[in-house]
């Protein structure tokens, strides 16, 4: 990376960029040396919940004051700006700043919702291959002496945009669902992550109608295999596929469940000394389907 | 005659990419073509699992680029189809750039003389193991769920697909009629539009199918299970017959428990 002083001075096209909150009282202790924490968010397999569990978790953690940016590392597949809402403010990219076009304050796009949330874009027209470990490293560097909270969502896989994703986190939270698939492709990245990354899991997707059945793993089946710290259990809830769908994250969701459970997760990873969210029970479309079926089920 | 060669892929993962390889292989064997599966996805390897023959494995993918084995060797065939069904396991050890695209069209195209279709599991993303995976094949089906992630991964797949001039159908899966019908999620229609692909599927959401995955038993051999007799349609339809699409997604209480029964 080159010596820009990227903060410094925000550039006339991006007037609103303003990157020194002010403290909230949760945040407060803070000093202003202190560095942010980055934290990636993996877990091998596609389509559990990584992207979902980034935004939520990142406008959980702005909502409570903090200064939060996040990263989307997955080049050329991008998810996390619609999951945000945020894909038609998208003009620049990761790879705009690292290949010096544009500065980071004008590649940071800010949340509509929550003024301490930034989004940093991925590329959709490159591929992973196009960025350099060192300099995703520089970056996250960079971006943890202005935020208190640096998240980088992880491509699905453990190729080259994985390694990418990984290189700059100090921590990592792992996304898994109850599926034995999941748990396989977890077990690897875990091994992976290894000892310099601390990990934490959250297990996604639970309903406890089906666990109680013995017709889905229980969190307990999971983490006996992972043997992680439990960070959060998630239930399979259809409120989220609407609100990714809106780009609506459901954590501003006061009446939604799991925004309560993904405001309880920020709140641990604050530091505050809640117990861990367990699922809701579910009342989706195919549990209520089960009663007509009776003894087939 | 040589094998049709198909890859399953979506760009976005957890969409099915596994459970629709598995499962249409099945049907198809269930209905007397030989299928041999191969798994693209070497290091997070996953259809030895969903067919249950994980602990049956002896050499892999990987071992047969170099030579270590013949591709015979490293074939485990699913019992319950007799000698339909075979799977060519992916290493879990390894990289993906332990294999080249001109070494994985080669070893697809000699599985070719072997049996009635190869269908290869592609991983997701869009790096070297997805260009792996395209490489050995002549066909594609492109799985997507009505998600505007899931769609705007497919539809990047979709752009590198026809770059490659590979024609492509589509599987529409997990969808939630009732969702649907109170306008919470896209209908088959619309996502066909977006993507302008042909429909070779649609697969309604079960989280049962979860349990037979972990299981892993095939649903068409599971006669408790609806969505097998969807997979036998797709595989009907694959071998060229013109089935009628069930739409979901609207009438009222009988017709939803006659979509959710009928489906496919």
């Amino acid at each position: 990376m080159e010596t820009q002083r990227v903060f410094s001075a925000p550039s006339e096209s991006s007037p609103q960029i303003e990157i020194h909150a002010p403290p909230s009282p949760v945040e407060s202790q803070k000093t202003p040396k202190t560095r942010g924490r980055t934290i990636v968010v993996t877990s091998g397999k596609g389509g559990v919940g990584k992207t979902t569990t980034t935004a939520n978790l990142g406008v959980a953690l702005a909502a409570r004051g903090a200064r939060v940016v996040l990263i989307d590392a997955d080049v050329g597949l991008r998810n996390l700006d619609l999951v945000l809402g945020l894909e038609s403010r998208v003009r620049y990219h990761v790879l705009d700043v690292l290949e010096g076009r544009v500065s980071l304050a004008d590649a940071l796009v800010r949340d509509k919702r929550v003024p301490t949330l930034y989004l940093l874009a991925a590329a959709q027209n490159r591929e992973k291959d196009d960025i350099a470990t060192d300099a995703m490293v520089g970056l996250v560097e960079q971006l943890r002496d202005e935020f208190d909270y640096v998240l980088i969502d992880s491509p699905a896989g453990i190729e080259m945009g994985f390694k990418n994703a990984v290189a700059g986190a100090d921590e990592a939270i792992v996304v898994c669902t109850p599926e034995v698939a999941a748990v396989r492709d977890v077990d690897r990245v875990i091994g992976l992550l290894g000892n310099r990354i601390n990990a934490q899991l959250v297990v996604n997707r639970i309903r406890p109608a089906l666990v109680r059945k013995g017709k889905m793993l229980s969190v307990e089946d999971v983490n006996a295999i992972l043997r992680l710290p439990l960070l959060g259990v998630l239930g399979d809830a259809a409120d989220v596929i609407v609100s990714t769908n809106r780009g609506e994250p459901v954590a501003l969701d006061e009446a939604s469940a799991t925004g309560a459970a993904y405001r309880t997760i920020a709140a641990r990873i604050a530091g505050e000394d809640v117990p861990a969210p367990q699922a809701a029970e579910p009342d989706g479309f195919m549990d209520k389907l089960g009663s007509f079926f009776g003894g087939r089920r | 005659m040589k094998a049709r060669r198909i890859v399953v892929t979506s760009g976005k993962g957890g969409v099915g990419k596994t459970t629709t390889t598995a499962n249409l292989g099945a049907a198809l064997a269930v209905r007397g073509k030989r299928v041999i599966l191969v798994d693209a996805d070497i290091g997070l390897r996953n259809l030895d699992l969903v067919l249950g023959v994980e602990k049956r494995i002896v050499f892999d993918l990987v071992e047969v680029v170099e030579g270590r084995c013949q591709v015979r060797q490293a074939l485990v065939r699913d019992k319950r189809f007799g000698e339909s069904l075979a799977i060519l396991p992916a290493a879990q050890t390894r990289d993906k750039t332990a294999v080249s695209e001109l070494q994985f069209a080669e070893v697809v195209n000699n599985l070719t003389e072997m049996c009635d279709y190869v269908l290869i599991d592609s991983p997701a993303g869009i790096e070297h193991g997805f260009r792996n995976a395209i490489a050995g094949a002549a066909e594609a089906i492109v799985v997507t769920t009505p998600e505007v992630s899931a769609i705007r991964d497919a539809d990047r797949v979709i752009g590198k697909l026809q770059e490659r001039g590979l024609p492509m159908r589509l599987i529409v899966n997990r969808v939630r009629p009732e969702m649907v019908r109170n306008g919470e999620m896209m209908s088959v229609d619309d996502v066909c539009d977006i993507l302008s692909a042909e429909l070779l599927g649609i697969v309604p959401d079960d989280p049962e199918v979860i349990d037979t995955t972990n299981r892993g038993v095939p649903l068409v051999l599971d006669p408790t299970q609806r969505l097998g007799a969807i997979y036998t349609k797709i595989a009907r339809r694959l071998e060229g017959e013109m089935i009628p699409f069930t739409q979901l997604g609207s009438g009222g209480f009988f017709g939803r428990l006659f979509e959710v029964l009928r489906a496919g």
